[in-house]
Parts: structure tokens; sequence; C-alpha cells
């Protein structure tokens, strides 16, 4: 810090740094966002033009029909399922890429990154060119002799693509949150006594808690957001929040409706984000 | 200095290396490390930045292969047998103290590995802290603490599983000179008390050569000499030895037996040799006389003698540092300010004399 009255400085500093990037946000997510609360008071007609009346039927219709609140449960499950799967998939990777030097290192981890320079549509038909009655698994199981299995167009296909799809997302948080993991550490376990399965649970595990929950918030808010690949892959049977407000808004026209419940996806990442602060501070 | 164990009949230490090799590449990191250590003894391996110290250490520990050579423990090969096996506390030099544990977590984590009874665990580890003087501290984190706080929560979850062997990689070194003085002092205390057979890392060689039992001095991977301080001090076995451990004058010359000619003086040393050497002389080994006056020949033996002239003198406390000019060369010599005798001028001319017996001469690559 320079000479003069860093104190005084200081704050003042960080304001002017904070103003482009708080500004950017008031205009593209906090005005558009306030505008959906609003929205979601407004009735609409069934021709989908918006009146000037307020009401609370679309908040109210959402607790009468059970379809949301099922629509709820199975939006959270679906994607708490597809998060453990994504964590379980990606930790040995993270685990390994922050172990890896040098070049070895640069290389893997350019790997792992390169399925985000193809867009999410494009891996998805993927899945389906591997997953479909008659792709790629399905030709070997019947080259086998197997019976075919129905991989895709199910809440299977869904969860199994999206976990493909968010995995790099996974192993940058973990990667982001292993901080505190040092091999001298385990190298120090080793020393104490305790075999390579014990020193995984009593020190690499613990320390590397911050990037597992850092990646489960950051893949739970992808998941419960994601529609393109629930409703590719899903093939129409699987049903979430996401893809209901994609409907409502794209197909049915009910803008009142998809506002309310995207305030509903709203509240469901305030919970998630709350959770995480809780346990962030453990 | 060795207890009786079984090792002993082997005619081997309680801590036995030999050959012990690790390359990388083509590079010998640590090159045929041979050497046997007593129960209970205290040794430091000493040496320049990267001689090899940490590598054998390592290797010793289990945490990296070695890619030649022996070690063996009590008569008992170790050198395929994993390091939770080994039984060796280590204190590395970054601490790696757990820092999701608090200090008595720390301390316990090795017993619960020996899966020691709650209570037992509870009992030594207060123990430990006692030790250490950190009783009030258990319950902190190790982000909590102090460097040196931290250093000795390092040192007690070492000793507090009461490993047959206690390897300690440069614990002192990111400490203040006055902590220092007091970690080494408990480090010897507590090593004394429990006889845990040990090796410090260190390259400083006041910390060496006051610390310990031995010291092994390496260097570009290979053990130099292995001796006493005073074996270091006195009878160093190599030119680099000499250099490393203490101060000393060198002066390249070339010997005919044990006879160096200088200018037009005789020099003698301990020992005979043909061509290019290095004789080495240390500073406080040399008398220095005003005048041209040859001083009486001693009782300790046979005398080199040189006349100079005084070129510098520094006051330094207990010590007067003078640089001489004799037969073309600077030399440095010391004297004691204790005496309370008027320091001599530059300018002034001098007589050196010193011992053939302290005239170490090494052969020289030509
Ligand atoms: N993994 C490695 N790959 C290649 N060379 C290595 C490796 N580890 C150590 N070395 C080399 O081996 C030599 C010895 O290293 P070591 O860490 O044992 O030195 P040291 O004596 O502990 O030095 P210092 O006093 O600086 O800690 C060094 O030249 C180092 O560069
Ligand atoms: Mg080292």
């Amino acid at each position: 810090m320079s000479a003069g009255a860093p104190g005084a400085r200081g704050p003042m500093l960080a304001v002017a740094l904070l103003i482009p990037i708080f500004a950017v946000n008031a205009l593209v997510f906090f005005w558009p966002t306030f505008n959906l609360f609003k929205m979601s008071f407004i009735r609409g007609e069934a021709t989908g033009a918006l009146t000037d009346e307020t009401t609370l039927a679309n908040w109210t219709g959402l607790f009468r029909d059970s379809f949301y609140s099922e629509l709820l449960v199975s939006s959270v499950t679906i994607s708490l399922v597809i998060t453990a799967l994504t964590l379980v998939l990606s930790y040995p990777i993270a685990l390994y890429l922050h172990r890896a030097r040098g070049l070895r290192r640069t290389v893997l981890l350019v790997l792992v990154i390169s399925p985000l320079l193809t867009s999410a549509v494009v891996r998805t038909y993927g899945w389906i060119a591997i997953l479909s009655d008659g792709g790629l698994v399905n030709s070997l199981l019947k080259a086998l002799g197997l019976p075919a299995q129905r991989l895709i167009f199910n809440t299977q296909g869904v969860v199994l693509g999206l976990a493909e799809i968010l995995m790099p997302y996974m192993i940058l948080a973990l990667l982001a949150g292993f901080g505190r993991l040092d091999a001298r550490l385990e190298e120090a376990a080793a020393t104490l006594g305790a075999r390579p399965r014990q020193a995984f649970w009593r020190v690499v595990l613990p320390l590397s808690l911050p990037g597992v929950m850092l990646g489960c918030l950051l893949c739970f808010v992808l998941a419960v957001s994601s529609f393109i690949t629930p409703k590719l892959l899903g093939g129409g049977r699987v049903f979430l929040l996401a893809t209901e407000i994609y409907d409502q808004a794209i197909v049915t026209l009910n803008w009142p409706l998809a506002a309310t419940l995207s305030m509903v996806v709203l509240i469901v990442f305030g919970l998630a984000l709350a959770l995480y602060a809780r346990a962030a501070r453990l | 200095m060795a207890g009786a164990t079984s090792a002993d009949a082997a005619g081997e230490g309680f801590l036995s290396l030999r050959g012990l090799t690790k390359r990388y590449g083509g590079f010998a990191a640590v090159d045929d490390l041979s050497l046997d250590i007593g129960k209970g003894e205290l040794v430091a391996f000493l040496g320049p930045s990267g001689c090899g110290k940490t590598t054998s250490l390592r290797m010793i520990a289990g945490l990296i292969e070695a890619s030649a050579g022996r070690i063996a423990v009590d008569g008992r090969d170790l050198t395929h047998v994993p390091t939770y096996e080994r039984d060796m506390g280590m204190v590395f030099q970054s601490y790696a103290l757990f820092p999701h544990m608090s200090v008595a977590g720390n301390l316990a984590f090795g017993l619960e590995m020996r899966k020691l009874a709650r209570a037992e665990i509870e009992r030594r580890v207060r123990e430990a802290l006692a030790l250490v003087h950190l009783e009030a501290l258990g319950d902190r984190k190790p982000a909590q603490l102090s460097g040196g706080q931290q250093q000795r929560v390092a040192l007690a979850r070492a000793l507090v599983i009461r490993p047959s062997i206690l390897l300690l990689d440069e614990p002192l070194s990111n400490l203040d000179a006055k902590l220092r003085d007091d970690m080494r002092a408990e480090i010897r205390d507590i090593q004394t008390r429990l006889k845990a057979t040990t090796i410090f890392v260190t390259h400083d060689q006041m910390e060496a050569l006051t610390m310990c039992d031995r010291v092994a001095v390496m260097n570009r991977g290979r053990l130099e000499q292995l001796g006493t301080p005073e074996d270091l001090y006195e009878r160093p076995a190599s030119a680099f030895v000499a250099t490393f451990v203490g101060r000393i004058n060198r002066i390249e010359a070339t010997a005919e037996g044990d006879v160096v000619r200088l200018g037009g003086e005789a020099l003698r040393a301990a020992r005979s040799a043909h061509g290019p050497v290095e004789l080495m002389v240390r500073p406080h080994r040399i008398e220095m006389s005003a005048g041209a006056a040859a001083p009486p020949q001693a009782q300790d033996g046979p005398r080199n003698m040189l006349s100079g002239r005084v070129a510098r003198s520094v006051f330094a406390g207990d010590l007067q540092h003078y640089e001489v000019e004799a037969a073309g060369r600077l030399l440095s010599v010391e004297r004691s300010t204790v005496s309370h005798e008027p320091p001599l001028r530059p300018g002034e001319a001098v007589t050196l004399s010193w011992r053939v017996a302290d005239t170490f001469m090494f052969e020289r690559a030509s």
C-alpha cells in the first residue's frame, strides 16, 4: 500500500472497483428478477395476453394443484441425485489433478475443461447416439446376446447426461476448494501410522470438504436450472421445474405462471445458498 | 553409546543404512550412503542446500523409494516396508500439522492409529503437551499458534507415539534466534530423556556441532565424514569438511612429501602427499607475535613459522580478527581479546606460528 491514508483510500477504492459489477448485475439480474416478481402477481389471459389486474391466483394455484409440489420435490430430488453422482465421478479425477504436476497437470486440465468448449446441446445428442435403443450400448448388448436396456428418455438418461455435462464444473470447483490439501499432510499421517485408507478418511476428505461443498452447490444450482438436456434426454417423460417454466413461457405462453415458477426456483437457490453458507462456516 | 540391542551382534547400529542411493534420471540425489547410528544417539545431517539431506530422510521414513541400498532398524530390514509400518516419528520442515484438528487432536492422531484406549490416549496427549510446555493450548487449532508453538506441536506429535526413530528435517529453520536456542536445548533434553534415536537435518553448522553426538557431513549426495563435532573440527577427512565446518585458511601449494615450499619458507603438514595440494589451518590456531623475532619452540610438538605484516585488523567482541600478509598471501588470524594486550596495528611486522599437527593437507585437482 502506498504512503498517505490507506485506511481512508481502501474502502473508497473497493467501492469504486465494485461499481461495474454492481451495475451489470443491476441491469441483467436484479431488474429482470424484479420484473419477474411483479409478473408473478399479474393475471394472464388464456391467449397469453397480460392484463393490468393483480392477483394471487398464480401463487395459490401452485399450492392447490399437487402437480406443482410433486414437480418441486422431483426437481430437487433428481438434482440432488445428479449432484451426488457428479461428485462421486469427479472427486477422484480432481484429487489426481490436484496431485499432478507440470505438463501432465496442464494436459489433463485441458482435457477436463475441453467439454465446455462444446455446447451442451451437442453433447446431449452425443448421449442420445450412445444410449438410445439403436445406440452404441444397446448394439453392444445385442451383439453379446444380452437383452436391450431402456437407457434414455427417462429419469436415468437425464441423470446420466447431466452428470457428465456438469463434471467439468464440479472438477474445477473441487480443485478450487482443495487449497488446504497438502501432500505433506498425507505423508505426516503415514509416519504416524495411518494406512492410505485411514489417511483418506481422517485427513484428505475433511480437508477437501470446502471444495466438495462448493462443487455441490454449483452443480445443484446448474442441475435445477438446466432444461435443454432434461427435455432432450427425458423424452417428454421427465417433468422438472425448469422444463415446466420453459413450456409455460414458450409453449403455453402463460408468462405469469412461468414467472411464479421462476420465483420458486429462486427460493430453492436461496435455500441452497443458505445451507452452503451454514456448512461452510463449520 | 549404543544400548544392548540385537543389532549390535551383527556389528550394525540400531539404525543402519547400506549403500542407500536415490537417482532422479541420471542424477544421484543421494549416492551410496552407508552409516550406523546407535540407540539413543542424536546424529546431525549437515551439508549445503541440495546435498541430499531431505532425500535421505524421506528414504529412511519410506516416503520415497530408494533406487538401491538397504535400511534396517534393530536388525530388521525395512527397505520395502511401507511408511505406516516403520514406526518413525517425523517432524517436517513445514510442520505439516493437520489444520482441521485441534492441537490435542493432532497429538492423538498417531495414538488412535495404534488403537490405544481412549483414556490412555488422553493421558499420553496430556503428557506430551506438558513435555513441550503447551498444556494450555490443547484446544487451539494450529492456525491459532505462533511459529514456535506449531514447531513444538509438530515435535510433540512425533514424540507422543514413542517411535523407534525420530527424524527432524530442519525443524528450527523458521524460528528466530532466541526461540531457536531454547528449542535446541528442549529437543536435546527431550531426546535424551526419551532415549530416542534421532536424525537432525540442518545446514546450520553451529546447530549440528553444539547439539549432536555425531555429525554426518554430506556433499553432492555423498557422505563426506561421520564423526563427533571434535573429529570434524580437528580431524577433517576431506577438504570439503575442513572448509564447511568452521573457518579455515586455505593455502594452495605443491607438496613434496610432508613438506610444502611457500616463497622462501618451508611448511610441514601432518601427512604427506605429492603434487598440487591445499594446506589448511584454522585462524584461531595461529599464534601471532609482534616483530620478526622467532618465538621459542613450544612444548606441544614441531611448529610452522611464517613472517608477515598486518594488513587489516577488525574488532569483533571476544575476538580480534586480523588479516596478515605472509608469503604473498593473506591469512586470517584470530586472537582473543581477553588478555588486554593492545591490538596489533596494520603495517606492523609479525611472526605467525602454528603446530604442524594443526596443518591439514588435502590433494587438489590440478
Ligand atoms: N523429485 C525430484 N526430482 C528430481 N530431483 C530432485 C527431486 N527431489 C530432489 N531432487 C534433487 O536432489 C537433490 C537433493 O535434494 P534434497 O531435497 O535432498 O536436498 P537438501 O539437502 O535437503 O537441501 P536443502 O538444505 O535445500 O533442504 C537436489 O539437487 C534436488 O534438486
Ligand atoms: Mg531439505
